[in-house]
């Protein structure tokens, strides 16, 4: 298993924003987590992209857990986040942020190639590479952010609430970019209040309510199951 | 009013300027980019000038030899210091009150080791200058000056051009996220800390050559340099020459139009009317 989060407990002082988690995600998955607003998606994300430390439980990845080594040592294993807010280096360009997301030592060698890969994916960054990131409307930006998480040559993406602030025909563009990400042998790990596009997108779904995965399944199933739409997703 | 006393009191203005943007370097690195407010920059900046002035008068070294002595040395003690915040998790406020006690302990040592007599460090080229025209440009200030302005391009180049500078811009701006990027902040602050004070080093090496020294001077220096380091924008090292330059001039040109003693006013009315007006670069 490429990602598996065990018994995982991550606090914010005291409190507990996640009790115990357990999930699992396959290479080459999409696995969404759903669930309402406050339920600690995104502090499930940020801990296994090691932007918050747990406090009990493991996060393994091809089984070693990084839960235990240094932030700044995670991507090693593999694993790039496309942050909730995109929490892009506003104040530097395009291409510094996609530099910057190959600044791992594992991906500096294959750095042109991911460029490459980038600009395929999205061409109006290669336009702008020189804009200065944080004047970009809020689209480009979310396509810098995944442009800079592509650049670690990731094989597990994390994705929190890509589609936040977006207007619904770039929502439905981020949707299709993150298929063809997946496509390209990158798993997927997305947490989305848009819950019906990311159950329609996922392979596999963990329904999260506060700071607890309540159930998991196969997304179809859970979408149309009125009690689980009643209960936890409220649509 | 002539044009060669406005003219030469520009000149003096655009090198003492030079001096301090030299100072302010390292105060607006550490301050914008470590978020420490380092007030012991100003004493590390005195050390270094009086062990200069030591090495000098008690051993004969020549000014270059100790530079490049105290250069090194520097580097180190600011990693030492930086070690010391990092132990005792010194944020930004705290470093003001922990660098100030600092400050005191820096000044009672060079006021134990060389007294609080004034001292003037002479060297066989303190006096000289070139002459152009009817003015006059002191070498040993021009000399300080070329030092501020290639301190403050490496600076820039370092923190625009080199990943290991981007990276520490990004970790200033979202740490987490720079290390989920697999950017080692605390490995590289301590990077930048030794080279905030190495900077304090060569700024001190030219204090020691172009004023006079007493362990009281040290605070002479700081509300000027923090207002330096304001107007220049904080960890934005060709600002904050620009800023010293502007300082530099406008006190010079006070001085010499109005009264000296209305120059002590000019750093900090730059500083207000910038604020007041908030333009896009501040």
């Amino acid at each position: 298993m490429l990602l598996e989060v065990r018994n995982l407990q991550v606090k914010y002082g005291d409190a507990p924003a996640i009790w115990d988690a357990t999930l699992a995600v396959g290479a080459g998955r999409i696995v969404s987590v759903v669930g309402p607003n406050g339920a600690g998606k995104s502090t499930l994300i940020n801990a296994i992209a090691g932007l918050l430390r747990p406090s009990r439980g493991e996060i393994l990845i091809d089984g070693v857990d990084t839960a235990r080594v240094p932030a700044y040592r995670v991507c090693d294993h593999g694993v790039a986040i496309v942050p909730e807010g995109r929490r892009l280096f506003t104040q530097m360009t395009v291409m510094d942020n996609l530099e910057l997301g190959s600044y791992r030592a594992g991906a500096q060698a294959s750095r042109a190639e991911a460029l490459n890969e980038v600009f395929s994916l999205f061409p109006v960054l290669k336009e702008r590479s020189n804009q200065v990131s944080g004047s970009m409307s809020g689209g480009q930006q979310q396509m810098v952010a995944i442009g800079r998480a592509l650049m670690a040559r990731p094989r597990l993406l994390l994705m929190d609430e890509p589609s936040l602030g977006l207007s619904p025909a770039v929502v439905e563009d981020m949707f299709r970019i993150i298929r063809a990400i997946n496509e390209r042998g990158v798993a997927v790990l997305l947490v989305e209040q848009n819950i019906t596009k990311a159950l329609e997108l996922a392979h596999h779904a963990y329904v999260i309510e506060d700071g607890r995965i309540v159930t998991a399944g196969d997304p179809a199933l859970l979408l149309n199951d009125p009690q689980i739409r009643e209960a936890y997703l409220g649509v | 009013m002539s044009f060669t006393l406005l003219a030469q009191s520009t000149i003096g203005g655009v090198l003492l300027g030079g001096i301090y943007g030299l100072l302010a370097l390292g105060l607006s690195l550490s301050w914008g980019l470590l978020r420490l407010v380092n007030l012991s920059h100003f004493a590390l900046a005195f050390l270094a000038a009086y062990v200069g002035y030591g090495l000098g008068t008690r051993f004969g070294w020549p000014i270059w030899m100790s530079g490049l002595a105290i250069l090194p040395a520097f580097f180190l003690i600011g990693i030492a210091l930086h070690a010391v915040f990092v132990r005792f998790k010194v944020g930004e406020f705290a470093s003001m009150l922990v660098t100030f006690g600092l400050t005191v302990l820096i000044e009672s040592f060079i006021q134990w080791v060389w007294s609080a007599d004034y001292l003037k460090y002479e060297t066989g080229y303190t006096q000289d200058t070139l002459r152009l025209g009817s003015l006059y440009i002191p070498l040993l200030e021009l000399v300080a000056f070329g030092f501020a302005v290639a301190l403050a391009l490496g600076a820039w180049l370092g923190l625009n051009r080199t990943m290991l500078g981007k990276a520490l811009r990004a970790a200033a701006q979202d740490g987490p996220v720079a290390a989920a990027f697999g950017i080692n902040a605390a490995g590289l602050s301590y990077l930048l800390a030794g080279l905030c004070a190495a900077s304090a080093g060569v700024a001190g090496v030219f204090i020691a050559l172009t004023s006079t020294l007493a362990p009281s001077q040290i605070e002479a220096w700081i509300g000027v340099i923090f207002a330096v380091v304001i107007i220049g924008g904080l960890a934005n090292p060709l600002g904050a020459l620009a800023a010293g330059v502007l300082v530099g001039v406008s006190e010079a040109v006070t001085m010499a139009l109005v009264n000296p003693a209305w120059a002590p006013l000019v750093a900090f009315s730059i500083l207000i009317a910038l604020l007041l007006w908030k333009p896009r670069w501040l």
